[in-house]
């Protein structure tokens, strides 16, 4: 598994051309353009209604953007008027195989172990042997810690450890990249290490990784690449250096300052 | 106590045994699966608009009257003396089963839209980013969850079936309650008679309820306390 | 159906609709009493599974469990007939002569009241039980009684929580006493039966019996709707 990793030689993992998405009169992501190459490890951060969380799920279709297009890998999609045509759902389900994506509320399923939510995308989706994922699966819980956790419940489980469970799962994937949604924000304070502490080996196998979080000092020390989104657009986006150190606006710098003063 | 009169009595009300579970089983099976048929009209505006209407109808009124209406109304209707399902409208079996499953519909259709609600948006969305088909959701998400959710009031709607079936009575048919009503004008001897007919009710819903408890923890255990399957 | 035959249940001489009016209050005063009764001996019943001692626990929990398993004719039949042979053997004991019957409105009220007792108790307990712990303790070290604390706290919350399940008992008892109708008590279901006979318009008096139960149970779920949004007035769900 330490080697799953693969070197894509042609185009960024993934891209977001010119994005659009509105609520009602309320207009959430207003032309967003932003790509990652593999390897890229980038914090998105910004206020909350800034569009981050919003930007994250258009990437897997989970919500369905307005206009603009999504790239993953080989696999692009354009969506017009706010729904899928059946061609367009057969294209996202192929790009939602190349993404991970490990929700803010952990998601798991409850009606199965810890072990059956890491194999049922291989098993269900990928239709590889049960005996290869379940091996697979074994070895990611055990790079999460949670080896002696495999036959109980989500239920049974911390948020913490659930929240890792997900990370195996979104790995078992074997995905492209992995895309986070304020993966820590549901966790008790106590809690937050341990998830961080597993994303940040993640970032040091050097896996693509997208991250929406409100944690300033683990964006600045874990990523490649910092953006900053205010009002549905991007307002900052650079190295942490830049962002964190000399940015460039004056709302960015009122962003930071305020939180760096609230969260350190 | 007479207890010969009691041992007859209960040989003779199992008799009618196999017609009382005959309609159970037939009933909650056509209501189970025009329950579903009703669900998933609900997801278009016109199907919504009908699937209510139906509830709202059967729910509202009472059974009996449902069976009345489907055994003395239909036959004043010429077009259904004429068409091909008089043989069977014409018979108290058939239209005494088509209002229980009717009638159970009804109620399964909300038990079943009550699952499906509970289902947390969440577990779909996660179904959905690791690239399962809409079907593959359905079928390993959305219905396990929201089975699991509804088995506690499916349960009891299985025992109110079993106990609506003593209504069949009414139109002629010798069910449990049929032949115990039989024999009260019979022998006058209505306490004793009841009492056995109620007493063999009791136990098959005692063993509907046993069974649904073991299943609801073999489905769920993490409810009950145990960590690992 | 010819539009004319619509007169059947008009308030004209031919008509059956004074009658069925009637009938339908008929339904409404055994359904109330009915559920006054069930209501009553519900609390009684709730009472002793939360407070009572082993053995009257465990007695609430049998009748519970037998209400719920057998027919609710069974349970009708039970009290006609039965009720006549108790009331004949008391009666001749007493030296009277027979025949003796029973009141088809006590019989019918009495035996869907304990058949709604058991529904009921269950809905009450589900709402005692689930009064927030902390709202109790909050009672208890402001130096509640525990007759205040049932009274201003634990009652006023468990109402809210128990409406919409009683709102369900009612519709119950409702659709039941269409049941009734097999001793001969004219409520709806009866006088439809009777009009049906009598016209040999079946499928008209059924439907007509059929509305009259619709706007019963739908004005009371109005009532209990309206009831519920009430109770939740600065409750976190909402409501006015």
């Amino acid at each position: 598994m330490t080697d799953a990793v693969e070197t894509k030689a042609v185009g960024p993992a993934l891209s977001i051309t010119g994005l659009r998405k509105t609520f009602g009169a309320n207009e959430v992501l207003r032309g967003i353009d932003l790509s990652a190459r593999d390897g890229d490890v980038i914090s998105m951060i910004g206020a909350s209604g800034s569009g981050k969380s919003t930007l994250l799920r258009c990437i897997p279709m989970l919500e369905i953007p307005d206009s603009g297009t999504v790239t993953v890998g080989e696999d692009s999609l354009s969506p017009k008027g706010g729904r899928l045509t059946r061609a367009e759902e057969a294209t996202a389900r192929r790009m939602r195989g190349h993404l991970g994506f490990v929700f803010q509320n952990f998601n798991l399923w409850t009606h199965r172990t810890v072990l059956q939510n890491v194999i049922e995308a291989p098993l269900f989706v990928q239709n590889r042997s049960r005996a290869e994922a379940v091996d697979e699966a074994t070895a990611l819980l055990e790079k999460v810690g949670l080896a002696e956790k495999r036959d109980a419940w989500p239920a049974h489980l911390s948020g913490g450890q659930q929240q890792r469970v997900a990370i195996a799962r979104a790995l078992a994937q074997r995905p492209r990249a992995i895309l986070f949604d304020e993966p820590t924000s549901a966790l008790d304070p106590e809690l937050v290490g341990e998830v961080l502490k597993v994303i940040r080996s993640l970032a040091e196998e050097g896996r693509t990784l997208l991250i929406v979080t409100h944690e300033m000092g683990f964006a600045r020390d874990v990523s490649s690449r910092v953006v900053l989104l205010h009002q549905g657009q991007i307002e900052e986006d650079g190295t942490p250096e830049q962002v964190f150190a000399n940015p460039r606006s004056d709302r960015a710098r009122a962003f930071l300052s305020g939180h760096f003063d609230r969260t350190r | 106590m007479d207890f010969t009169f009691l041992g007859d009595m209960f040989a003779s009300l199992l008799k009618g045994l196999p017609l009382t579970l005959n309609f159970w089983v037939l009933s909650l099976l056509g209501g189970g699966t025009l329950a579903l048929i009703l669900n998933l009209m609900r997801t278009t505006r016109i199907g919504n608009a009908v699937a209510g209407a139906y509830v709202f109808v059967f729910r509202g009124t009472p059974l009996l009257i449902q069976i009345f209406m489907i055994y003395y109304g239909l036959a004043g209707f010429g077009f259904v003396r004429q068409s091909f399902l008089w043989p069977f409208l014409r018979e108290p079996y058939w239209c005494g089963l088509l209002a229980l499953i009717l009638n159970d519909a009804a109620y399964t259709s909300e038990i079943l839209r009550g699952g499906l609600r509970a289902v947390p948006k969440g577990a779909v969305e996660a179904g959905r980013v690791s690239g399962m088909t809409r079907f593959a959701i359905l079928r390993r998400i959305t219905l396990p969850l929201a089975f699991r959710q509804a088995l506690p009031a499916y349960s009891n709607e299985v025992i109110s079936m079993l106990k609506a079936t003593a209504l069949v009575s009414t139109i002629t048919l010798m069910d449990m309650t049929g032949i115990a009503r039989a024999a009260i004008s019979e022998t006058w001897r209505a306490v004793e008679i009841l009492l056995c007919a109620a007493a063999i009710y009791l136990a098959i819903s005692l063993l509907v309820t046993r069974f649904s408890a073991w299943f609801e923890r073999r489905l769920s255990p993490w409810h009950f306390g145990r960590t690992t399957p | 159906m010819e539009f004319g035959k619509l007169a059947l249940l008009g308030f004209g001489p031919e008509g059956w609709g004074l009658v069925l009016v009637r009938a339908g209050l008929m339904t409404l005063a055994v359904s109330v009493a009915a559920f006054v009764f069930g209501l009553g001996l519900g609390i009684l019943i709730a009472w002793a599974r939360i407070g009572g001692n082993a053995v009257l626990r465990r007695l609430a929990e049998v009748y519970v469990v037998v209400l719920r398993g057998v027919p609710d004719i069974l349970v009708i039949y039970l009290f006609y007939f039965g009720g006549r042979q108790v009331v004949t053997a008391i009666g001749t004991g007493l030296g009277f002569e027979g025949p003796f019957d029973i009141s088809g409105f006590v019989a019918g009220m009495l035996a869907i009241g304990l058949i709604s007792a058991a529904g009921q108790s269950e809905v009450l307990r589900g709402a005692y039980q689930a009064v927030p712990k902390g709202m109790v303790e909050a009672g208890r070290v402001v130096g509640m009684t525990r007759l205040t604390l049932f009274r201003r706290v634990i009652a006023p919350q468990a109402m809210t929580t128990a409406l919409p399940g009683m709102g369900n008992q009612w519709q119950s008892v409702i659709k039941e006493t269409a049941l009734v109708s097999v001793t001969g008590l004219v409520e709806t279901m009866r006088q439809v039966s009777v009009a049906a006979g009598t016209t040999q318009e079946h499928f008209l008096f059924y439907a007509a019996g059929a509305v009259i139960y619709l706007c019963i149970t739908t004005v009371s779920d109005q009532i209990f709707r309206f009831a519920e949004r009430r109770s939740l007035r600065g409750h976190p769900q909402g409501g006015m």
